[in-house]
C-alpha cells in the first residue's frame, strides 16, 4: 500500500507491505539504523521513536499507522554538526555505556522535554520507565536528562 | 606521585557515535548479496532425531538452502570439544539448532523454517545436576570420554559428569578435627541470563577466494578466527573476523558460541554472506546462560573465631555442552573460600551435563555463586560463636603473607579487604537501624568478596602503537569494547605513559583480526590490568626509539636524554633538544638524508607465571591478580507484600588505582543494580520438559529504573597492584559479586529468616514470614 509520512523533517511517499513494522521501515528501508531492536515485543524501549510528538515503541507500530504522520528518530536529534542538548548531557554524564539503549532513552527523554521543558525528577522517571538499560546506567541517565532540562 | 591524566573523569571517546545513532552494531551491517538465516529449535529438550523432512520448506518462496546437522562431523571446543554446530542424531536442549533455512529475506526464512518437519523419540529430561547425576540417569553424551579435552580436565565416564575438579590444601577434610564450631548449608544460585540489550548475532561469508570473513557481536575475535580455521581446515590467516560495537555482554558473548553454527549454515551457500541475529527469545534459549550453581559448604572455626577448615562441593548444572561451563565450575570451586584464610581446604567441583542451555561466563565467573554460600555461612558462624560478624571476619581476612586455597601467597600488592570492610561498616552500620514499625521490618547486611581472574595460561593482550608526523599517537588493540569503557582507559594510560594529552591519542574503534593485535578474549575484568600494562610497554619502546634517533641528532648518548612528550632533550642542558614530531618517521637532516627508525612499537602483557592447576592437589598460581572488596545493604521488608526494598547500598573495592572515577563509579552502580536483580527477581525458569518458561523481558525481569536504591555509596581504596598500569586492578565484575549475600544477610537481620536460595521474590518472602509465624 502507498503511504506518505515524514521522517526527520523529510517527506516520504512509499509503497509498503501493510504488515511491516515501523522499526523495519526505518532500519531496512530508510537505513536509519540508529533505532535499535532489543526485544521486538514492546518490552525494552530500545526502538523508541517520536511519532506526532509522542514516544512510541516502533516495533509495535505498523507502517499504515504512520500515514500522514511525522516521525523523529535519533538521527533527527542533532542538527548537522550541532548536537541536541540531551545528547551533549548524556555524554557529559557518562550516561552512555554500551550505547544500545541510548537512542531509545534519548527519544523518550526528548518527547518529554518537547511537551514539558522543565520536568520534575518523578516526571523524568516516568518518561523513561519503559526503557531498559542492562548496563544499568539509570541514575546517570536521569541526571543527564535533568541537567538538559535545567539548562 | 602526581598523575596528569590518571584519575581524571575523561569522557568516553565512543559516546558521541552512540548518542547520535551512528555507531554500527552487528545488526546494522548489511553486505551486498547477504542472505538471512532462521534457525529451528527442537520440540523436546532431550530426544533422538528420527527424521527431518525439509521438502516443503525447500519449496517456499525465497528459500536458497535448507541446512541440517546430517553428516556433520565437526566437534569443537577449546576445553572439551563436545559441541556441534547443529544437532546430529539427537538434541540435548530445547534451544539447540536442529535445522536452518537460508533465504533472500528474513521474513522468507522465518516462514520457511516453520515448514520443516522433525520426528523425535523423546528421552528423559534433566534440568538439574542432582537429577542428572543419579546412578541410573540416561546419558546426555553417550561417549563423552572420546571427546578431545585439555589434559587438566577429567570426566567421569558413563555418567553425566563432564568434569571433576578437586582442590586439597593442608589436611583437607581432616582439618575439621581441629574445629570447635562448625556450620554447614546448601545454597542455590539459579540459572540466569546476562540478557544484554543487544541480542547476540553473527554474519559469516565463505568467499570465492577460499577465505572466510565473519562479523560477530562477540568479545573473542581471535578464538573465532582460530576455531573457524580449524573447523573448516584452512590457514588461520585466511579467516578474517570483525567485531563492531557490542551492545553489552557481561560475559555471555565470550567463548565461541553461535559463530560455528552460522558458519556451518553459510558453508552451504558459498559466495553469499549469511546473517543471523537472535530474537530476544533465542538470546535466552540459544546463546549462553549464567550461574546454575548449587554449593554445599561447611566451615569450621576455633572458639576464638579463627577459621581452620572449609569443605565445599559445587554442583554445576552446566547445560547440554560442557565447553563453556567447565572453567566456571573450577573457578567457583577454588575461589569458594572467599577473602579468608583456611589452613585446611577440601573443595570439589562437578560440571554436570543437563538438558538446559549451556552456561557460560556471566559477571563474576563462579565467584558470586560460591561466595554466596561463604558469606551467608560466615554470618551464621559468627552467630554460633556469638561474635560480632565484623570482628569474626577481621580475624580471618586474607592479608599480606596469607596463603589462599590454591596455595598462592598474598602480597601487600593484592590489596586490603579489611580497609574495604571498614568503609562499609561506616557507611551502613554507623548508628542504630530503624525500629520495626507497622509496615516494615528493617535490616542491615554485610558481605566481603575476593575475585581472581580465570583465563587461559597463554592469555595476553597486544598493543600496536604508532606516532604520527604531528606527534599525535594512534593505538590499536584487540580488546572488545562492550560498554565497560576500555577505550577511555587506553587513552588515559597512554597519555600518562607518553606524557601526551589524550586529545592527541586516538584509540581504535572496531576490531579486525586482519589489522588488530592478538588478544585471547576480553573477559575477567582483565583489560585494564593486562591491556594497560601492554600500553605502557609499547609506550616505553616507542620512547626508546625516539631517544635512539635523537641521540644521533643531538650527538649525545641515549642515557643522557630525557623525554617529555614534546621534546627529547639533553638532561644537563634542556635547550639542546629536538621536537618529538620531527623524530616520528625518522629524522630528516638538512640535506634530506634521513636517519633513525619510525616511532612505532608493539607489545603485549600476560599475567606473570599464571599456571594450570596441579592434577593432584588442584593448586597452582591460578589467580595472580586478586581484587578484594566489601558490600553492605540497608533494607526494608514490607510486611503486607513481602517486598524487599533496598534503601542504601554501599560498595568498597581496593582497585589499586582509579583510572577514571566517573566510569569506575558507573560500573559499580550498574553492577550493584544487576546484583539486586539477581537477589530479588531474576531467574530463568525451566519446566519439567526442559523448556524455558520466561525467555523474555516481560517475565525475566531485569532491574528497571525504579529498582535503584535511593542511596548509593561507592568508595575506592588504592593500594597499588603489581601488574596493572599505575597499580590499577579490574572492576568490571566485582560490583556484582557480594550483592546477593549482603542483601540476604540483611534480610536475616530484619526478619530472622535464613534464605539459602535466590531470588527472594515477594511471594517467597511472604510465604517465609507466614511459615515463621506458624512455627513461632
Ligand atoms: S524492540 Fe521495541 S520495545 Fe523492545
Ligand atoms: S548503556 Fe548498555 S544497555 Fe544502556
Amino acid at each position: 500500500m502507498l503511504i506518505e509520512f515524514k521522517v526527520n523533517a523529510k517527506q516520504y511517499k512509499m509503497d509498503v507491505c501493510p504488515t511491516m513494522r515501523l522499526l523495519d521501515l526505518l532500519r531496512e528501508e530508510l537505513r536509519l539504523t540508529g533505532t535499535k531492536e532489543g526485544c521486538g515485543e514492546g518490552e525494552c524501549g530500545s526502538c523508541t521513536v517520536i511519532m506526532e510528538g509522542k514516544a512510541v515503541n516502533s516495533c509495535l507500530v505498523l507502517a499504515p499507522q504512520i500515514c500522514g504522520k511525522e516521525i523523529i528518530t535519533v538521527e533527527g536529534l542533532a542538527d548537522d554538526r550541532e548536537l541536541d542538548l540531551l545528547q551533549q548531557k548524556f555524554m557529559e554524564h557518562s550516561a552512555v555505556e554500551c550505547g544500545f539503549c541510548t537512542p531509545g532513552m534519548l527519544m523518550s527523554a526528548k518527547a518529554l522535554l518537547m511537551k514539558n521543558p522543565h520536568p520534575t525528577d518523578e516526571e523524568i522517571r516516568t518518561a523513561i520507565a519503559g526503557n531498559l538499560c542492562r548496563c544499568a546506567g539509570y541514575s546517570k541517565i536521569v541526571a543527564a536528562i535533568k541537567d538538559a532540562a535545567d539548562a | 606521585m602526581e598523575y596528569k591524566y590518571i584519575g581524571k573523569p575523561l569522557p568516553r571517546p565512543d559516546a558521541i557515535s552512540k548518542a547520535t545513532g551512528k555507531a554500527i552494531y552487528l545488526d546494522d551491517i548489511r553486505i551486498p548479496g547477504m542472505l538471512y538465516a532462521a534457525i529451528l529449535s527442537p520440540e523436546y529438550a532431550h530426544a533422538k532425531i528420527i527424521n527431518i523432512d525439509t521438502s516443503s520448506a525447500e519449496k517456499m518462496p525465497g528459500v536458497v538452502k535448507v541446512v541440517t546437522g546430517k553428516d556433520c562431523c565437526i566437534r569443537y571446543g577449546d576445553n572439551i570439544a563436545d559441541q556441534t554446530p547443529m544437532a546430529v542424531d539427537k538434541v540435548r536442549y530445547a534451544g539447540e539448532p536442529v535445522a536452518a533455512v537460508v533465504a533472500e529475506t528474513l521474513e522468507q526464512a522465518n516462514a520457511a523454517v516453520e515448514k520443516i518437519k522433525v520426528e523425535y523419540e523423546p528421552l528423559l529430561v534433566y534440568t538439574d545436576a542432582r537429577e542428572a547425576m543419579k546412578e541410573d540417569a540416561v546419558l546426555i553424551h553417550e561417549h563423552q570420554e572420546e571427546y578431545k579435552r585439555l589434559p587438566t580436565l577429567k570426566c567421569i565416564p558413563d555418567t553425566n559428569v563432564a568434569n571433576y575438579y578437586r582442590l586439597i590444601k593442608g589436611k583437607g577434610e581432616e582439618g575439621f578435627e581441629e574445629a570447635d564450631v562448625v556450620v554447614e548449608g546448601e545454597f542455590n544460585y539459579p540459572i540466569g541470563s546476562a540478557a544484554a540489550m543487544e541480542p547476540h548475532g553473527s554474519i559469516v561469508w565463505f568467499k570465492e577466494d577460499q577465505s572466510i570473513e565473519c562479523w560477530s557481536s562477540s568479545v573473542c575475535p581471535f578464538i573465532i578466527r582460530q576455531e573457524l580455521a580449524h573447523t573448516f581446515d584452512m590457514p588461520v590467516s585466511e579467516v578474517r573476523v570483525h567485531i563492531p560495537e557490542i551492545g553489552g555482554s557481561f560475559g555471555y558473548k565470550s567463548d565461541i558460541t553461535v559463530e560455528i553454527t552460522i558458519a556451518w549454515i553459510a558453508s552451504f551457500v558459498p559466495g553469499r554472506p549469511v546473517k543471523w541475529v537472535a530474537t530476544r527469545r533465542e538470546d535466552f534459549t540459544s546463546t549462553l546462560s549464567g550461574h546454575g550453581i548449587r554449593t554445599f559448604m561447611k566451615l569450621g572455626a576455633k572458639k576464638n573465631g579463627k577459621l581452620v577448615a572449609i569443605k565445599s562441593k559445587i554442583l554445576h548444572s552446566g547445560g547440554a555442552f560442557a565447553e563453556t561451563p567447565v572453567n566456571v565450575t573450577i573457578t567457583a570451586t577454588h575461589n569458594s573460600g572467599g577473602p579468608y584464610e583456611y589452613e585446611h581446604c577440601f573443595m570439589e567441583g562437578y560440571t554436570v551435563y543437563t538438558n538446559t542451555t549451556p552456561v557460560g561466563a556471566f559477571r563474576g565467573y563462579g565467584h558470586p555463586e560460591s561466595q554466596f554460600a561463604t558469606e551467608r555461612l560466615m554470618d551464621m558462624l559468627a552467630r554460633k560463636l556469638d561474635m560480632d560478624p565484623f570482628k569474626f571476619r577481621e580475624v580471618n581476612y586474607l592479608r599480606e603473607g596469607s596463603i589462599v586455597a590454591s596455595g598462592e601467597k598474598m602480597w601487600k600488592t593484592n590489596g586490603d579487604v579489611q580497609a574495604a570492610a571498614k568503609k562499609i561498616q561506616e557507611a551502613i552500620f554507623d548508628g542504630d537501624k530503624p525500629e520495626e514499625d507497622e509496615d516494615y521490618y528493617y535490616g542491615r547486611g554485610f558481605a566481603a568478596l575476593s575475585k581472581a581472574p580465570k583465563g587461559a595460561t597463554f592469555s595476553t593482550k597486544g598493543c600496536y602503537m604508532k606516532m604520527n608526523i604531528d606527534g599525535s599517537v594512534s593505538i590499536n588493540m584487540g580488546g572488545a569494547e562492550q560498554g565497560q569503557g576500555l577505550r577511555t582507559v587506553v587513552k588515559q594510560v597512554a597519555a600518562e605513559a607518553l606524557q601526551i594529552p589524550p586529545e592527541k591519542i586516538h584509540c581504535y574503534t572496531e576490531i579486525d583480526t586482519q589489522f588488530s593485535p592478538y588478544e585471547w578474549q576480553t573477559i575477567g575484568s582483565m583489560f585494564t590490568v593486562q591491556g594497560g600494562r601492554a600500553v605502557i610497554r609499547a609506550a616505553n619502546k616507542l620512547i626508546a626509539i625516539l631517544k635512539k634517533t635523537a641521540s644521533q641528532v643531538l650527538k649525545a648518548d641515549e642515557d643522557m636524554l630525557d623525554y617529555n612528550g614534546e621534546y627529547v632533550y639533553l638532561r644537563n642542558d634542556p635547550s639542546i633538544k629536538v621536537a618529538v614530531k620531527d623524530l616520528a618517521r625518522g629524522y630528516i637532516t638538512s640535506d634530506g638524508i634521513t636517519i633513525g627508525e619510525i616511532a612505532q612499537a608493539s607489545a603485549d602483557a600476560r599475567l606473570p607465571r599464571y599456571s594450570n592447576p596441579d592434577p593432584e592437589t588442584g593448586q597452582g598460581t591460578l589467580g595472580v591478580e586478586y581484587t578484594f572488596g566489601a558490600q553492605g545493604a540497608q533494607i526494608r521488608v514490607e510486611k503486607k507484600t513481602g517486598k524487599v526494598i533496598v534503601d542504601h547500598f554501599a560498595s568498597s573495592f581496593d582497585i589499586g588505582r582509579v583510572i577514571n572515577p566517573l566510569q569506575a563509579r558507573g560500573t559499580v552502580l550498574g553492577g550493584v543494580l544487576m546484583g539486586i536483580g539477581a537477589a530479588l527477581h531474576e531467574e530463568l525458569i525451566y519446566d519439567e520438559q526442559g523448556h524455558q518458561k520466561n525467555p523474555h523481558y516481560g517475565r525475566y525481569r531485569i532491574p528497571k529504573m525504579r529498582d535503584i536504591p535511593p542511596k548509593s555509596t561507592v568508595d575506592f581504596i588504592e593500594n597499588p597492584g603489581a601488574v596493572g598500569p599505575y597499580g590499577a586492578r579490574g572492576i568490571g565484575e566485582h560490583p556484582f559479586l557480594a550483592v546477593v549475600p549482603a542483601i540476604l544477610n540483611a534480610i536475616y537481620d530484619a526478619t530472622g529468616i535464613d534464605f539459602y536460595e535466590i531470588p527472594i521474590t515477594p511471594e517467597k518472602m511472604k510465604q517465609a514470614l507466614a511459615d515463621r509465624k506458624e512455627n513461632a
